[in-house]
């Protein structure tokens, strides 16, 4: 086993760590130091930079043919009670509302429905673009293109032309999981596998398709898993490079087939965001999704290691299922107040991380500086 | 002169610039400062010891001649070469007097004017006692020096100090002095008193002063003597070789050395904080008189006293990491077998009827209004049966100041709930001690007094807020003053009830705020030791409140929470408040100075009106410690460990 102090000075002299590495820190208990760790390195990439955009996401339909135990809305089939397809002009719907001020991102992640045309999700896409040319849109985990690739009978590389001709801009990280077969067995054993997630990443970079990725953690899963997963995906990303972010992602156990699994705490959250950006020396950027981990550990994520912080989101509708007490959109503002209050630069990004908008890093006031007083209505100021 | 002119430009009154001095009128100290009465340069303040420490803290006196226990409360303190009030032998003022042998005695009457004296005897009185194979400490008793002279008589003696000793020269057949028992134990010199000041506050040139003012007032202890014995028609002759033989007036490295070993044994037997003893000189012979960030904080790690100054410079400057991992290593210091405790209790709120409406509160009704509630005995019944099932220990019981409930009301419910149930109750916070007291015409004592009788254990620390009252005007006009909150506690602790101690930040308070908030806590824990634990949260800003918030940021709490573990070095707990923070930020506090998760959490009504909702069981809180790395172990109120730590 190696010792914290040698892989401290791995970190400090840039040198790639190891399995073991990653073994010794998801087992060192105080998870603080850790986070210092991860935090040097995050501000040897970014300083204080904390990107953030705003996006919706759009679920068109919750019905799924696989089973993940995880799942709050797994073997969900059309007509039972909760399921839910939308028609096209309710998705595009969704995006007109919004048009006087309009998302830069949509992020559509769906179930596996057997009974929806190919034609469903071009239309889709092509629907968007058509009331927002400019939107980015991200759109289908690496398990529903090799979903549509399997049940339409096409190859992944098809399904992806056919759907960027559509409006595809680029692939969310979803879906990953653990790619341990081990567990990926036992928890997801009806969609595509860690390999099949990867190699539709891999053909989704050959063709100049960016993409995210993320590691489904907290349930029955081990570290060496959680090791084993991040090395996959930094080999992946040796080999193409076309990975932007890095999301962990906290199981959550209400109403899905892992209820009885506790959920991890806070210091599981802020230790494998900061693991990861130790391990994965490759991907830029590391995202606190504060959907998964609530805004205030998302915010304190921005210490140990993230540099990101997600997006407005606007009505989160998966991790709710499982019984998120997060809020399910957060204004701009909000989120630029949790970033100025961890002590960082908020920096408005697109899907592609391209700067649209460098926020000055505001002095938040550590003191209300108004009284409201009932009476009046006056405000008293307060010299601080 | 350029770095103390800067140190006084820092003052709120305009720039004078004359050194301010402080000093006490005793008589030995005299001759340290009457040669200073004349000087253009010097503005001189004389007055209680008390005060004088006070001077120094806020900023009010460059240097003060102090007591060596008052400097080391203070934090980050300098002493000047040279010149002192100590001896090296028989000081003769400072005794410990019998009818019995002194190791024998089971009471002693202590004057509490000087701490100094009263910490040196405490550990005289330790070491005579363990060379007779007596363990522990008699039992002591604040006196005035005349009550406490009258009442020596069998196993009861007295420390008398000052005047009162030099007249009881020869009357009691036992008596140590404590500067000769000093010497005896360690070889060394003892210090009672020395010029003192903040790091910086001297130059060498005001130092020169100093000294050439010592070299004239030496040369007249013969002329100070006799005008003394004039005015308190004492014996000349005494007073003179007081002066000259009993009294010493150096400081170089033996009494320095004396003194460290003072700070030292004084620390280690829990009746001094952690101190160093620092010339003026050591920083300018270093050239680096403003210590480092790093340096700062790695002497907080190390578990030394601070100042206010450099609390607000660590609240203000330090990194979230660096805070966190500092606090950390105090609080393994203090409790080193890495266990978290928490306590299984149960909130009870017994009426929202209230009459302070502070602004920002969501929980209370005005009397009268129609939302307004007592509880009853069935509901307390159920609430408090429900505690009993869940393995509980005690009941947390706070509510608003209602005037229609008389203290009666209050004995008859502790009876009845002890009779009943056996819980512990951690009931009524200072504001209602108050409260009672004032709508029954009784002092503080008497209130908690008859409620102990009826069975409170010990006393909430709620509506401390912040401590400081130009805050508690704008918040909380209605409230008690922060001396009123400190005179409650100070109360509960000399008779033995113990309490928790909080902070709630985040309205119109400063760092500087909350920074003297915790000095004053500190400042009564010195004095009376009562607190057990510590707890902060940010103000809950919500509908209902009439406050607008600041930051209130994870970070935020979570530096500010280290920065207490770092102020608070003599508070054994700190307490992760959960309870406002959710359980996620309480369970990362943890790593931030806290060795305690509160309580488990049935219901709370204060700060849910503000909109903040978090439940958690036992369960989910040993689950919550056991991955911050920690073993959990439930507590009393007292935070003894009630099960294993596992």
């Amino acid at each position: 086993m190696t010792t914290l102090a040698e892989i401290t000075k791995k970190v400090r002299a840039g040198e790639r760590l190891t399995a073991e590495d990653g073994l010794t820190l998801f087992r060192e208990p105080d998870f603080v130091t850790i986070g210092q760790l991860a935090n040097e390195v995050r501000e040897r990439l970014h300083g204080d930079r904390t990107y953030f955009n705003r996006n919706m996401r759009i679920e068109v339909t919750n019905v799924c043919m696989a089973s993940c135990l995880f799942c709050s809305f797994a073997k969900l089939e059309e007509g039972m009670p909760g399921s839910h397809t939308m028609k096209l002009e309710e998705a595009w719907r969704e995006l007109e509302i919004r048009m006087d001020d309009p998302p830069g991102e949509i992020h559509v992640v769906n179930g596996l429905h057997p009974g929806l045309p190919f034609s469903y999700y071009e239309d889709l896409l092509k629907g968007f673009k058509r009331i927002k040319p400019d939107v980015h849109l991200k759109c289908f985990t690496a398990v529903e293109i090799h979903f549509f690739a399997k049940h339409y009978g096409m190859t992944n590389e098809e399904v992806l032309v056919k759907l960027r001709e559509a409006g595809l801009d680029s692939l969310p990280g979803g879906g990953a999981e653990i790619f341990h077969p081990d567990v990926r067995s036992r928890i997801s054993n009806d969609k595509a596998t860690g390999d099949e997630w990867i190699e539709v990443h891999r053909v989704a970079h050959r063709l100049g398709i960016r993409t995210n990725s993320t590691m489904l953690y907290g349930h029955i899963e081990t570290f060496d898993h959680r090791v084993d997963h991040l090395l996959r995906l930094r080999a992946l990303q040796d080999e193409t490079g076309g990975m932007q972010a890095f999301i962990p992602l906290a199981f959550h156990p209400d109403g899905n087939g892992m209820k009885h699994l506790p959920a991890p705490t806070a210091a599981d959250d802020l230790r494998t965001l900061a693991v990861s950006r130790l391990m994965l020396d490759n991907i830029p950027h590391i995202k606190a999704y504060w959907v998964s981990s609530t805004p205030k550990i998302a915010q304190l994520g921005l210490r140990f290691g993230a540099d990101d912080m997600d997006g407005t989101i606007i009505h989160e509708t998966i991790y709710h299922a499982a019984g998120s007490s997060s809020p399910q959109g957060l204004s701009y503002d909000e989120l630029l107040r949790l970033i100025r209050e961890a002590g960082r630069t908020p920096i408005e990004r697109d899907t592609l991380y391209n700067v649209l908008k460098e926020h000055p890093r505001e002095y938040v006031p550590e003191a209300a500086m108004k009284v409201k007083d009932r009476k009046a209505g006056r405000h008293l100021q307060v010299v601080g | 002169m350029a770095k103390v002119v800067a140190t006084r430009m820092s003052s709120p009154v305009p720039v004078d610039p004359r050194l301010r001095v402080a000093g006490v009128q005793y008589l030995n100290a005299r001759p340290l400062y009457e040669g200073l009465a004349d000087e253009p340069r010097v503005r001189l303040q004389l007055s209680l010891p008390s005060d004088v420490a006070r001077r120094i803290a806020e900023d009010e006196a460059d240097v003060a001649l102090m007591p060596v226990a008052a400097a080391a409360a203070i934090g980050d303190i300098r002493f000047m070469r040279g010149a002192a009030i100590g001896a090296r032998g028989p000081v003769r003022s400072v005794v410990l007097v019998g009818e019995r042998p002194i190791d024998e005695l089971e009471e002693v009457s202590l004057d509490l004017s000087s701490r100094t004296s009263v910490i040196l005897s405490r550990l005289i009185l330790r070491k005579l006692r363990s060379a007779s194979a007596r363990a522990g400490e008699p039992r002591f008793y604040g006196r005035g020096p005349a009550d406490a002279i009258a009442e020596v008589a069998g196993k009861r003696g007295a420390l008398i100090i000052g005047d009162a000793a030099l007249e009881i020269e020869g009357r009691f057949p036992f008596v140590v002095d404590l500067g000769e028992a000093w010497r005896d134990w360690t070889g060394l010199p003892f210090v009672f008193a020395a010029w003192c000041g903040r790091a910086g506050a001297l130059s060498a040139d005001d130092e020169r002063l100093l000294l050439e003012a010592r070299e004239r007032g030496l040369a007249r202890r013969d002329a100070i003597a006799d005008a003394y014995a004039a005015q308190t028609d004492r014996a000349p002759s005494s007073l003179r070789s007081y002066l000259r033989d009993a009294i010493r007036y150096d400081f170089h490295d033996a009494e320095r050395e004396g003194l460290a070993r003072f700070f030292e044994e004084g620390n280690r037997a829990g009746l001094l904080p952690k101190a160093t003893v620092r010339f003026f000189d050591d920083d300018r012979r270093r050239a680096a008189p403003q210590a480092t960030l790093d340096g700062l904080l790695a002497r907080a790690a190390d578990g030394e006293r601070l100042s206010a100054a450099e609390g607000e410079r660590l609240l203000t400057e330090g990194g979230l990491f660096d805070l966190g991992l500092a606090a950390d290593a105090v609080r393994k210091r203090k409790h080193p077998h890495d266990v978290v405790t928490y306590i299984v209790d149960r909130n009870v709120n017994y009426t929202n009827v209230c009459t302070t409406s502070c602004r920002f509160c969501a929980f209370y009704r005005p009397p009268g209004h129609a939302e307004g509630y007592v509880l009853s005995r069935e509901v307390l019944r159920t609430k408090l049966q429900e505690v009993v099932d869940a393995g509980g220990v005690q009941i947390l019981l706070q509510g608003g100041l209602n005037p229609d409930l008389p203290i009666t009301w209050y004995e008859e419910l502790f009876t009845w709930i002890k009779r009943e149930f056996g819980l512990g109750l951690h009931a009524l916070s200072p504001e209602e001690i108050l409260h009672i007291g004032q709508l029954e015409k009784l002092s503080t004592k008497r209130v908690l007094e008859r409620l102990h009788a009826a069975g409170l254990d010990s006393v909430p620390g709620g509506g401390a807020e912040i401590l400081v009252d130009s805050v508690r005007r704008k918040i909380a006009k209605a409230k008690c003053t922060s001396d009123e909150w400190l005179g409650v506690m100070r109360v509960a602790h000399h008779m033995g009830l113990r309490s928790s101690a909080t902070m709630m930040y985040g309205t119109v308070d400063t760092a500087r705020d909350r920074v003297n908030h915790l000095v004053k806590l500190r400042e009564l824990q010195d004095e009376t030791g009562g607190f057990t634990a510590f707890f902060c949260w940010d103000f809950q800003h919500e509908k209902g409140t009439r406050i607008e918030s600041g930051d209130t940021g994870t970070h935020l709490y979570l530096r500010t929470q280290a920065v207490a573990r770092l102020m608070l070095d003599n508070i054994s707990h700190v307490g992760a408040s959960w309870v406002t923070q959710g359980p996620e930020i309480g369970q990362v506090a943890l790593r931030f100075g806290a060795d305690d998760f509160g309580s488990v959490m049935f219901e709370e009504n204060v700060v849910s009106s503000a909109g903040t909702t978090f439940c958690m069981n036992a369960e989910g809180m040993e689950k919550r410690i056991r991955a911050a790395g920690f073993k959990s172990a439930r507590r009393n109120v007292r935070y003894d460990w009630l099960t294993e730590p596992v």
